[in-house]
Order: structure tokens, then C-alpha cells, then sequence
């Protein structure tokens, strides 16, 4: 199935992945509008540090042979799992599989905010909208071509695609 | 080929699609006590609550014995399983054969065994009937008493409390969800709720429920009295194994099943609130009575009926609960008894935050989070795979502990993590 790959080596933790899945997932989808939208809108996605501080809002350091050291960043989000935990896990039957896409969807008319998935999702990539009690993850941007965060990317760190592809383009560059 | 499966909750359910998606053809006969099994037991205390309508709790389509040519024999009781003749007897002394069974019969609410608990206006709360049945009466409820803190006690309390009654929770031990969250934790839950107006009393029981007909009051600890018109029995549930046991299936707390969710008799089955199998953090056979290990295991018990050799990798315990707004997830062993433990909790009282991480010999087998709750699945994924993470200990209950944190030990892992996707994370590592 199609999804959302991240290579680790082109993500510099700019974030400006997060920022454009929220203002995607916002009622106006302006980001002037969206910042003042309550609920505030809920990003779907994370760059998070494996080695390193980047996204803990600390600027990258010149190194002292003069080199630009980023940190070892990883911007991810849900992973669209084969067997995916939080659809076993729910007890509403609110997150399921599309069979045709293979997507790990959500039925928010569902949700009853109980948390099992939050439970249950090894990557901890969904998150809790708290005044309405439902879960939000990623829905690949069903509005969109290409996901918002993708074209977002400004290092081309992130790509939409099967794995096959992906890897035919780690190939290629 | 005929598949039995006595029972038709989460596990029941699973295992029918499970079979389906292997065998298309054969005849499924699906026996249940309940008039109405397809809804979701865990939503009860919703649909008590008023939060949610009675359309919700249906956990799958009313066509769904029918589209997944599901014979159901439903509201009569399976009261005999002749191993020999493999053939069950129901309560109305029909018989059906079988040639692969699964037994997902379930739990029962324990009932607790004070004097007086026979009166009308005491209930457990387990199924829709009960549910329905506590609706009804509502209207001339002003005070309840619900008698145990655990897991749906509580919930029961949050319910009925939302439904504008005056609740009282009596909680024998000095801590409420005992079963599932240490001490720490469970104070700052208590604190919450309590602020919330519900009042728990904690190292107190009742000794005695008193009324004609009806409930009227409690004696609480053979001194003071409560007056309530409804009180909720909360004391945990116990397996349903009777029937197993009469039939000499080999049970212990509750029917014991294998890798393989196999009993001890090649063609019957174990799965759900009934089947005592591996834990993965104890390691040892428990029964962890929850929705999700009951869906796996009735997946797998489904799977392997058909002829399959799916093996099952054993459950851990894990509970999910939110009260106005504060939420906690625990998962595995949250209370260690012996000092081969090491157990990490970081507190912060004013964000109302908990987190504790257990260890046994640098491996993590239980974890807390009160308020915090988005990145526990990690913690469970670090437990199932038993990795050391000796290495990234002190980071894991920091605000801005995440996956990217745990890439390094996915990527190093000698086993391997063992789903797919972790692999996709760390190819370009």
C-alpha cells in the first residue's frame, strides 16, 4: 500500500512537516487562521530525535571542523501497520482497515475516546483531542494528491509511496 | 467440517472472522446466554453514562452471523460438552456436534457475599441486560452505592455520577484500582474524582445491604449506615470454566491453553475471558480478562480450528481509564512484589502526572502513565520484545521521551522487533 516514508539521513527536524499537517487537519487550513482555532488543530505527525536535541526547539551547532551537525532526526506518524494493534485493540470498532487501500482508517462518529489504541500503537503516533474525546492519526490527507506533510518536505526527506518504490528511490539517490 | 464456538463476545466474534477468512464453506454454530451478543461489553458503562447512544455499543452489523454464514443458537445456555461423542447439550436439551470447538464463555461478575445482596435494586455490571435494567429504575435513584474500586466500579460510579446521582464508592483495600495501578497513581485518580464529587471511602466495606424488598441502605463496616436505592456490585469477575471442567478439559483459575490457544483436547479451544495462557511480563500462565487479548486470542484460537499453526505469543495485562479528563494506561506488572524488581517513577503533582517504568534485569515489564498516557504503547512494544534498555532508562520518563528514542534499539536489536513496520523506520538509520 501506499503511505508515508521517512529517510532518516535527509530529515534535518525542521518540523515543517508538523505544522503543515496540522494547518491540513484545521478548519480554515490557513496557518494564521488555524493558530487561533479552538480546539487548536492536531498534528498527525512528529519529527522526533533520535540522537541529538533538533526538535527540542535547540538550533543546530557548528561543529568545530566547521560542519553543520543536525542531530539524527526522524519525522513519523501512523504507520498504516498490516496488522495493526489499534484496530484489535478497539472496542467500538471505530479504527479499522480499509480493505481496498490498506489504510488503518478512523470513524471519529465512533470513537468514544477510550484510549485502547493509544494503548496499543507501538510507534505512539496517535494522539487525543481532548474536548471532543476522540482519537486523530494520520489519514494520509484524504483531500490531497500528495499528503500535506510531503509536500511540505523541503529536504525531500519524506515520500509517498509503496515500500517497493521506496526503496527504488533510496537506490536512486 | 463443523466449528462450534460457545459464546459470542470479542473473542467469539474474532474467531468467526478468523475462520472465514480461511474456510469459507464449513458450518459455524455460534451458542450464546445472551439474547443479544454482538454488542461491545466495555461500552456498557457509556451507554450507562448517557454518553453514548444504544446504536454505538453494537460492536458489529446486525447482518453479521448472516453474512459470515454463521448458524446461532442465542438466550439458551450450553450446558454439556461429551468430549467423547463431541457434541455439546444445551438447556433445552438439544444437542450439537462438533468437529473443532472453541470455548469463549467468558467471565462472570463476582458477586460479593454480603447479606442482603439478593435484594432488588443490587446489581453487577457486565451485561446490556443489567445495563437496561439499572435505566429503568433510574427515576426514583438519588443515592448510589457502588461497592469495589477497580476497574468497572468505578466507571459505574463515573456513569450513574454523570446521570446526576449522589455516588459513594466503598473500597476494601487502602487504594483504589488495586488490580492495576500501584498506589501512586491511584492516589492522584482518587484526588481527582473525589474533586470531581464522587466520594470514595477507602478501607471500607459493607457488611450488611438492608431494605423489604428493595435496597433501603448498607451497614458499612458493621457501624454507619448509607441510605441508596441502587447499589453496584464491582468485585472483579471470575471465569466461566463449569462447563469445561465438568466435561474434564484441564482448567486451573481458568481453562488452561496452550501456544496454540489449544486445550488439552486436540479439537477444542480456549480464548477470551475464560482461557488462562501465557503472559508475556509474568512469564507464566494468567488470565488477562480485557478486551484486546480476547480479540487476539479469539483470532488466533479462530485461525488454528482451520488447520493453521498460528502461534500465540501470550497477553499482558492492560487497562485504559479516564475520569473527568484525567486519563491512565498501565500495562504489565505496575506492582512488583519481589526486589529482583527496580521500578522508576517520575511524579509531578501539580500537572497531575505519574509515570513509572518496572524492570527486571534491564528489561521493562510493566509501566504506568497517569495524564500522559501518548507514548505508552512504546513501553509495551519495549516489553513485548524484551530488549535491554538499560541505555535509554532515565530518558524513558522524560516529557519528551518518543519513538525516535527507541529507533537505536529497534535498528540493534538481535531478534528483531516482530512487526514489519519497525523495520521500514530504520532502513535509512
Amino acid at each position: 500500500m501506499k503511505k508515508i516514508y521517512c529517510d532518516i539521513k535527509k530529515c534535518i527536524g525542521c518540523r515543517a512537516c508538523e505544522i503543515a499537517c496540522a494547518v491540513e487537519h484545521s478548519k480554515s487550513k490557513k496557518l494564521d487562521e488555524a493558530i487561533k482555532e479552538r480546539p487548536l488543530p492536531i498534528k498527525r505527525r512528529k519529527a522526533e530525535s533520535i540522537e541529538g536535541d533538533v526538535p527540542r526547539s535547540k538550533f543546530p551547532k557548528i561543529t568545530e571542523a566547521g560542519n553543520l551537525e543536525w542531530g539524527i532526526v526522524i519525522s513519523t506518524g501512523c504507520h498504516h501497520c498490516e496488522d495493526a494493534p489499534c484496530v484489535a485493540a478497539c472496542m467500538s470498532s471505530a479504527m479499522y482497515k480499509d480493505k481496498k487501500t490498506g489504510q488503518t482508517k478512523h470513524d471519529e462518529e465512533k470513537c468514544v475516546g477510550c484510549w485502547m489504541c493509544i494503548m496499543s500503537c507501538p510507534f505512539g503516533a496517535l494522539s487525543r483531542q481532548k474536548q471532543d474525546k476522540i482519537i486523530v492519526k494520520c489519514d494520509l490527507c484524504p483531500d490531497r494528491d500528495i499528503p500535506a506533510c510531503v509536500e511540505a518536505c523541503q529536504t525531500a526527506a519524506l515520500f509517498l509511496g509503496t515500500e517497493k518504490e521506496f526503496k527504488k528511490k533510496l537506490c536512486n539517490t | 467440517m463443523q466449528y462450534v464456538i460457545i459464546g459470542s463476545s470479542a473473542a467469539g466474534i474474532n474467531a468467526i472472522e478468523a475462520i472465514r477468512s480461511k474456510d469459507k464453506k464449513s458450518k459455524i454454530v455460534v451458542l450464546s446466554d445472551e439474547k443479544t451478543p454482538l454488542y461491545s461489553r466495555c461500552l456498557i458503562s457509556y451507554f450507562l453514562a448517557g454518553t453514548i447512544d444504544e446504536k454505538k455499543i453494537w460492536y458489529r452489523s446486525e447482518n453479521f452471523f448472516k453474512e459470515n454464514k454463521v448458524d446461532t443458537v442465542l438466550g439458551v445456555r450450553a450446558e454439556k460438552i461429551d468430549t467423547d461423542k463431541k457434541e455439546i447439550t444445551l438447556a433445552n436439551k438439544e444437542k450439537i456436534k462438533f468437529d473443532k470447538l472453541l470455548i469463549a464463555t467468558g467471565a462472570s461478575a463476582k458477586m460479593e457475599s454480603v447479606k442482603g445482596v439478593d435484594k432488588k435494586g443490587v446489581f453487577p455490571l457486565r451485561t446490556i441486560e443489567h445495563a437496561l435494567e439499572m435505566q429503568s429504575m433510574l427515576g426514583r435513584v438519588k443515592q448510589v452505592a457502588v461497592l469495589g474500586g477497580g476497574l468497572v466500579g468505578l466507571r459505574a460510579a463515573y456513569a450513574l455520577k454523570n446521570r446526576g446521582k449522589e455516588v459513594t464508592v466503598f473500597v476494601r483495600s487502602p487504594q483504589i484500582l488495586s488490580q492495576i495501578i500501584d498506589k501512586g497513581s491511584a492516589d492522584i485518580m482518587q484526588a481527582h474524582i473525589e474533586e470531581k464529587g464522587i466520594k470514595i471511602k477507602t478501607g471500607s466495606a459493607a457488611t450488611e445491604i438492608k431494605g423489604s424488598d428493595s435496597v433501603k441502605n448498607l451497614i458499612i463496616d458493621n457501624r454507619s449506615e448509607y441510605p441508596c436505592e441502587l447499589v453496584i456490585i464491582g468485585k472483579g469477575v471470575s471465569p466461566n470454566i463449569a462447563i469445561a471442567k465438568d466435561a474434564g478439559i484441564k482448567t486451573n483459575w481458568g481453562i488452561l491453553a496452550d501456544g496454540f490457544l489449544k486445550t488439552d483436547n486436540k479439537d477444542i479451544f480456549a480464548a477470551g475471558d475464560v482461557a488462562e495462557a501465557h503472559d508475556i511480563a509474568l512469564e507464566e500462565n494468567s488470565i488477562n480478562a480485557i478486551w484486546p487479548a480476547a480479540c487476539e486470542q479469539g483470532r488466533i484460537a479462530g485461525l488454528n480450528m482451520t488447520g493453521e499453526k498460528e502461534s500465540y505469543e501470550g497477553s499482558l495485562a492492560m487497562n485504559s481509564l479516564e475520569f473527568f479528563g484525567l486519563p491512565v494506561i498501565s500495562i504489565g506488572i505496575t506492582k512488583p512484589k519481589k526486589d529482583i524488581y527496580e521500578e522508576l517513577i517520575k511524579k509531578d503533582e501539580n500537572r497531575k502526572i505519574y509515570k513509572k517504568i518496572v524492570l527486571r534485569n534491564g528489561i521493562i515489564v510493566g509501566a504506568i502513565t497517569l495524564n500522559a498516557v501518548e507514548t505508552i504503547g512504546i513501553l509495551g512494544t519495549l516489553i513485548k520484545n524484551k530488549v535491554d534498555v538499560s541505555a535509554i532508562k532515565d530518558t524513558i520518563l522524560e516529557d519528551h521521551f518518543n519513538y525516535g528514542k527507541i529507533v537505536n534499539i529497534v535498528k540493534n536489536s538481535k531478534q528483531g522487533f516482530k512487526q514489519k513496520e519497525f523495520k521500514e523506520t530504520t532502513m535509512t538509520l
